[in-house]
């Protein structure tokens, strides 16, 4: 049985689409039970494979049982890198399943039996990319993600998010392309789709390692991934498609597609081309670094400009990308930046998870869409409330949230590898998550015109002095993922020392360096 | 910047990247090329593999259909789900499924619409009613045969779709629903995921890893994995051209009935 966790991993979501596929519309309550069963199972099999990951070391899985030689066969490969990711994935996947109650647009909701189907093969999807070690298998499932996640968006009701999901297919499908092209010409030049194989031969092999085509190749590839993380000159899909699709949608959507793009590029440098690979053979490491720079303070302008909560996120969600990437490409000797990419990776999950479900929160029970209609909602919704609170104080970088310990392994990355530029734009970047989310709590704690010269933090109890606001109830299956969702940004803080330290065996150069304080 | 300027620059960079790259490709037909022989360094060439193992491994003549069903089915049972999850995204964007919404207009449901008079219907449906089950018989060689001659459940999916598509073209939407319902076809499609990953499970609870089929000898009971192995390639074929089949033909029903199943083309 754990022999097979790699497998259960990502079939158990895939069997439950089926499933719903042959039997979901007899009866539309069977979807609910059929996806957090199989997501359950997804979860049990991440957190077995990461304790096993613990004990003995990477997991290797001969898809076939074709073991040998390497590369005939397709192999899943379960390292300390990439095993929290799945947990991520597959804790955030159930908690929005049990958000999501209804999904769809009143007019859509007969369609429920459809949407859980994508809903499940989104998830096989993501589990499928993130273990894999086979390029071309990564473009597979890359595919599979884009296609449900395309229909995941335009099944809301409403005009404009038909017009966003047009727009995230055709960038999706070029980012796709771009990064089928890069592994026809990797296959050309190495003769290997295996990631292991392809990472020896580019070590060892000059030849290979300083032709053109796999310089190419590489460009190719990341520029596709790049678009898939909406990196910032290539992130105009993704605002629309994200604000406009159902909360359930986008409470899956943006807390992992981004993410686990991320992953896929920090995979790609390290466990395909080599970190020596890259900073040996390519100068412009420095410029992708203040690419990150500019989308960091561009997705930050550009979220206080927003009056939409939903986009405003999605602006943020820009900014935290360029912190991945710049963290990714700082290249310094001690890999504390690639640490804080991929830690932030588990992070922002979390928080972007947390502000997506509160958002949904508002939008349904209070029609709240922008944010001056979020007046009085701290006695109006206390829960919800400190949840928001929460994922607002990480994503300003308060302590003990994640948020703040990402940015410290990422500024440390910056410092030690002499980028000031990546440092000032972080610290700049925390200055405006503060402005706008002090100005939401002030809405919410003050009303929308707050009294001249108060500058209260925006903690949830309230001084009782206005007139009594009603409460709004909020059903369990939206408040309870919400708080566990703050929960994890807490205690994902909390025990820093040991993810950061279980993430950093799979670094190569980090190694050497010091333990993790 | 207007539109076309900027996508004219995009369009140049792109290109000068791509053909930067192409100056150090091999050869076109050389068999020392890294994709044909592999690379020093690496692992031995799975092309190589490939060609000289694959029918001693198998026993499938067609190695294409041996690396595709068999060493890299992975890849293949995902291809199939992008096929399946490409029409449950049109089925949720275009399918009305409020039967009591008004009809868009008088849709062209009867068969005068195109085709004007009684002697060009029956030129139409005559040709239509002997191609059918002749493209029908081809696609179920194609499917069968995949593993011996070029073809493969891809291939006959979509011609098996295609004969459908065909008696809604040469009559309507409405005969060739009654033939194949939306209930089945949808479920059909599932169905053909549904083998190719039963095919996968089974050797799991054999005690192998998925998609292991050379220990489905124990139930195929052949002599030997290799006959086992070829059998299972035709069996995951089977299940591909049953999705790529309901779905070619969802794709269709849904596009030219605007979603309305209730007439159309």
């Amino acid at each position: 049985m754990a022999d097979q966790f790699p497998a259960i991993l990502v079939l158990a979501p895939l069997f439950g689409a089926l499933l719903l596929g042959l039997v979901g519309d007899r009866d539309h309550r069977l979807c609910l039970p059929v996806v957090a069963a199989s997501l359950g199972t997804s979860l049990y099999a991440a957190v077995g494979l990461l304790r096993r990951v613990l004990a003995e070391g990477p997991v290797n899985y001969f898809l076939g049982g074709w073991e040998e030689p390497l590369g005939i066969g397709i192999v899943l490969r379960a390292d300390s890198m990439n095993t929290p990711v799945l947990v991520l994935v597959a804790a955030v996947a159930l908690l929005v399943a049990c958000f999501s109650r209804r999904p769809a647009g009143a007019r859509d909701s007969e369609k429920s039996p459809q949407y859980y189907t994508l809903f499940l093969l989104l998830c096989t999807a993501l589990f499928g990319i993130t273990i894999t070690a086979d390029a071309f298998n990564l473009f597979v499932l890359v595919e599979v993600s884009a296609l449900s996640s395309y229909g995941l968006v335009a099944i809301g009701s409403s005009r404009r998010c038909k017009i966003a999901a047009l727009n995230y297919l055709i960038m999706g499908t070029v980012g796709a392309s771009f990064y089928l092209l890069g592994t026809g010409y990797l296959y050309l030049s190495v003769g290997s789709l295996s990631m292991p194989d392809i990472q020896t031969i580019l070590a060892s092999n000059e030849a290979a390692a300083s032709s053109r085509a796999v310089r190419t190749a590489f460009v190719l590839m990341l520029v596709g991934i790049w678009i898939k993380m909406a990196f910032f000159p290539l992130y105009g899909w993704l605002p629309n498609a994200y604000s406009y699709c159902p909360s359930a949608t986008s409470s899956l959507l943006a807390p992992l597609m981004t993410k686990v793009s991320v992953y896929v590029m920090v995979r790609v440098m390290t466990g395909v081309f080599g970190l020596d690979w890259i900073f040996g053979h390519l100068g412009w490491n420095h410029l992708v670094v203040w690419f990150a720079v500019v989308a960091i303070l561009a997705g930050s302008i550009l979220a206080l400009a927003q009056r939409e909560l939903k986009k405003m996120l999605c602006y943020l969600i820009v900014a935290e990308v360029g912190y991945m990437v710049g963290g990714a490409w700082l290249g310094d000797a001690g890999s504390w930046g690639l640490t804080g990419a991929l830690y932030h990776i588990l992070a922002d999950g979390l928080m972007t998870l947390t502000l997506f479900l509160a958002a949904g929160i508002f939008a349904k029970r209070l029609g709240a869409i922008e944010i001056g209609d979020l007046s009085g909602l701290f006695r109006k919704m206390p829960l919800v409330s400190v949840g928001f609170v929460v994922a607002g104080l990480a994503m300003i970088g308060v302590p003990p949230t994640c948020g703040f310990f990402s940015k410290f392994y990422l500024i440390r990355g910056g410092i030690e590898s002499g980028q000031w530029g990546y440092v000032v734009a972080l610290l700049v970047s925390s200055l405006v998550n503060a402005v706008l989310f002090f100005r939401i709590f002030e809405i919410a704690h003050f009303g929308k015109n707050p009294p001249e010269g108060h500058a209260h933090h925006g903690e949830s109890e309230g001084e009782g002095h206005e007139a009594a606001i009603a409460r709004v109830a909020v059903p369990a299956h939206a408040l309870a993922p919400l708080l566990l969702a703050a929960a994890g940004i807490v205690l994902l803080g909390v025990f820093n020392g040991p993810v950061v330290d279980f993430l950093r065996e799979s670094l190569p150069a980090a190694s050497a360096a010091a333990p993790a304080p | 910047m207007n539109a076309k300027v900027s996508a004219t620059i995009a369009v140049i960079i792109t290109g000068a990247v791509l053909l930067y790259g192409v100056a150090d490709f091999p050869d076109f037909g050389d068999p020392t090329s890294p994709a044909n022989a592999g690379v020093e360094g690496g692992a031995p060439s799975a092309s190589l593999h490939f060609i000289n193992e694959s029918y001693k491994e198998t026993k499938v003549p067609n190695l294409v259909t041996s690396v595709l069903a068999d060493y890299r089915g992975y890849d293949t049972m995902f291809e199939t789900v992008v096929i399946f999850a490409a029409g449950l995204a049109i089925f949720v964007i275009l399918r009305n499924l409020r039967s009591d919404d008004p009809l868009p207009e008088p849709l062209p449901a009867t068969e005068d619409r195109f085709i004007d008079g009684d002697h060009q219907r029956i030129i139409v449906g005559t040709t239509c009613r002997i191609a059918i089950p002749l493209v029908q018989i081809f696609a179920l060689y194609v499917v069968a045969h995949g593993h011996h001659s070029p073809g493969g459940g891809f291939q006959g999916g979509v011609m098996l779709g295609a004969s459908f598509i065909l008696v809604a073209l040469g009559g309507n939407l409405r005969d060739a629903l009654a033939r194949l319902g939306e209930d089945t076809f949808m479920r059909l499609a599932s169905l053909g995921i549904l083998i190719y990953a039963a095919f996968g499970l089974v050797p799991q609870f054999l005690g192998r890893n998925f998609l292991d089929y050379g220990v489905l000898e124990k139930i195929f009971l052949t002599d030997g994995p290799e006959m086992a192995r070829s059998h299972s390639m035709l069996g995951v074929e089977v299940g591909v051209a049953l999705t790529v089949m309901s779905i070619m033909f969802a794709i269709f029903a849904n596009l030219s009935s605007r979603g309305e199943m209730r007439g159309g083309l």
